[in-house]
């Protein structure tokens, strides 16, 4: 454990923990979009930085990715890190006008129209890389992944195609901060429509009841994973014994 | 929603804000509800609890389960004492005592806490326009003080103080419908919700807090002791008391009813009513009753959601 003062308050921690986790479990609120507890921290946002000083110097660094350490001054609401916080909101905002999750951050910091040109079309996805992460991480299915690099970066299925790895489970849609994916069931189809790309699947009918329960590529991918017959999943769970 | 079963609850917090360790019977469809809704929640959450099963199994001293601020009150002043938290709140926040921004009071309560004997104070509290959340876990009877049918129990379920036998088909009266109850009184959220769905359970506890004034949530919680069911099929229980009709989910923002679930076709009820022993000695007439009633009801939400 080491002790560490955040906002002027003294606080313990294990020591490695991540500042944002260690400000959260005391009740001390940091904004940040692309921290997830399930899957490992990236600093894609930048929304959570915060102001640390050691041995008389101060920068600012990402709170989802600076590891507690003793003695450490942390400032979360400094004027410095407000600005900053603002900054990237705003830089986030014109790049996603669209986004409600941004225009509500953007009303909380008082920011009323964004200072940068706004951009058109780009369907609120940030760059955020949860869902990217998630289908690696979580799922273990690796369908989706960032492509190209700069200002071109961006979302993407191989190719800009359908996504042969894709299992239509709908993590990458249920962990979007920003409900950039949006996945909708359709009578015996599920279709999940990403920035880039619209992937429409096959719903697997359960043989008893008739109603159509979970994408056939799912079921396939769990068969394959777990060694299962390949009849398994004929009926749904409320159709088995 | 419910084919999204497999992946998506590993995104869910790992944090558990209703702890291990508690005294609920195998199979408690109510203790995970809790569990559940508490997560949702998050840390800053005050709750009221009134006596019931979960107070009993949560807080045997010394021990508790809570890892949130944590109030157990009376059967029948749930609401009053959340109501009393609420003002308190906003009357340090006015007085410059002390700002708590963002805690969200909760009101937890059984369905005899809510249906008969806390009816009163709930009503009260939902009149006066607190902000704040109750959310009743329907384990449709008293459970803890040994199965004894309250207004919430359903048609033709045998407990202790409505045995089946003879002259008697169980419970006589059909099931009080609360979550109507609470809309007449045109508070801004309703809804029910099932732990057997637990991503429809997580976004309406979300929308519930969320909203200002008072909210009600109405949470069916399988009791295997009571139903007489197996404690392994509680989860499955759960689902089938929404898909055959008889606990429709469904939810009402200021007034507008919205289904949320859309079942093109009912399941039998039989198909729930069979795995409960509490319902064994219908006959094939009463089912067909319960088959009519559900099928009649279901069709007048089902106009009210158009």
């Amino acid at each position: 454990m080491v002790t560490l003062t955040i906002d002027g308050r003294e606080v313990r921690a294990e020591e490695g923990k991540v500042l944002l986790e260690v400000a959260r479990d005391n009740r001390i609120d940091i904004p940040a979009l692309c921290q997830h507890d399930s899957v490992a921290a990236y600093g894609a946002c930048r929304l959570c930085m915060v102001e640390i000083s050691r041995k008389g110097r101060e920068k600012l660094v990402a709170s989802c990715l600076y590891p507690a350490e003793e003695g450490l001054v942390v400032k979360t609401d400094s004027p410095r890190v407000i600005h900053v916080r603002r900054t990237v909101t705003e830089l986030l905002l014109a790049r996603c006008p669209d986004s409600e999750v941004l225009q509500d951050l953007a009303r909380k910091l008082g920011i009323e129209r964004p200072r940068f040109s706004l951009e058109e079309g780009n369907h609120k996805c940030i760059l955020c890389a949860l869902c990217t992460r998630a289908c690696e991480q979580v799922v273990g299915a690796s369908a989706i992944s960032l492509a190209n690099r700069g200002t071109a970066r961006q979302m993407a299925t191989p190719f800009h195609a359908f996504s042969e790895a894709c299992i239509a489970c709908g993590t990458c849609a249920e962990i979007c901060p920003t409900r950039a994916i949006d996945i909708n069931d359709v009578g015996d189809t599920r279709i999940i429509v990403m920035p880039n790309v619209t992937m429409e699947f096959k719903l697997k009918q359960c043989s008893v009841c008739g109603s159509y329960w979970a994408p056939e590529r799912q079921l396939e991918h769990i068969i394959r994973q777990a060694g299962l017959p390949d009849n398994a999943f004929d009926k749904c769970p409320d159709c088995r014994d | 929603m419910d084919k999204q079963t497999v992946y998506i609850p590993r995104l869910a917090s790992t944090k558990e804000r209703f702890a291990p360790g508690h005294r609920a019977c195998i199979g408690c469809g109510e203790a995970l509800a809790v569990r559940l809704v508490c997560k949702a929640l998050g840390d800053n959450v005050i709750i009221a609890n009134a006596t019931g099963c979960m107070e009993i199994v949560s807080s045997q001293l010394p021990y508790t389960s809570w890892t949130v601020p944590w109030i157990h009150t009376l059967f029948e002043n749930t609401a009053a004492v959340a109501s009393g938290m609420e003002s308190g709140l906003k009357a340090m926040n006015r007085k410059g005592v002390k700002s708590l921004p963002g805690v969200k009071v909760v009101a937890m309560a059984g369905d005899g806490g809510t249906s008969d004997i806390g009816l009163q104070a709930l009503s009260g509290a939902l009149e006066r326009g607190h902000n704040f959340l109750y959310v009743c876990f329907d384990n449709e009877a008293y459970m803890n003080t040994g199965i004894q049918r309250s207004s919430s129990t359903p048609y033709g379920a045998s407990t202790t103080t409505s045995p089946a036998g003879k002259v008697s088909v169980g419970k006589f009266s059909w099931k009080k419908n609360m979550p109507a109850i609470a809309v007449a009184h045109n508070v801004p959220y309703v809804a029910t919700a099932s732990p057997s769905y637990f991503k429809d359970l997580f976004s309406k506890v979300k929308k519930a807090v969320a909203v200002n004034g008072p909210a009600y949530l109405h949470v069916l919680s399988v009791c295997p002791v009571g139903w007489r069911s197996a404690p392994e099929l509680s989860v499955r229980m759960g689902r089938l008391a929404v898909q055959t009709g008889m606990f429709p989910l469904y939810e009402v923002e200021n007034g507008k009813y919205k289904l949320s679930m859309d079942l093109p076709k009912l399941r039998p009820v039989a198909d729930y009513l069979k795995l409960q022993g509490r319902f064994r000695h219908l006959t094939q007439d009463m089912i067909q009753e319960i088959q009519r009633r559900v099928n009649e009801e279901y069709a007048k939400l089902k106009e009210k959601a158009a």
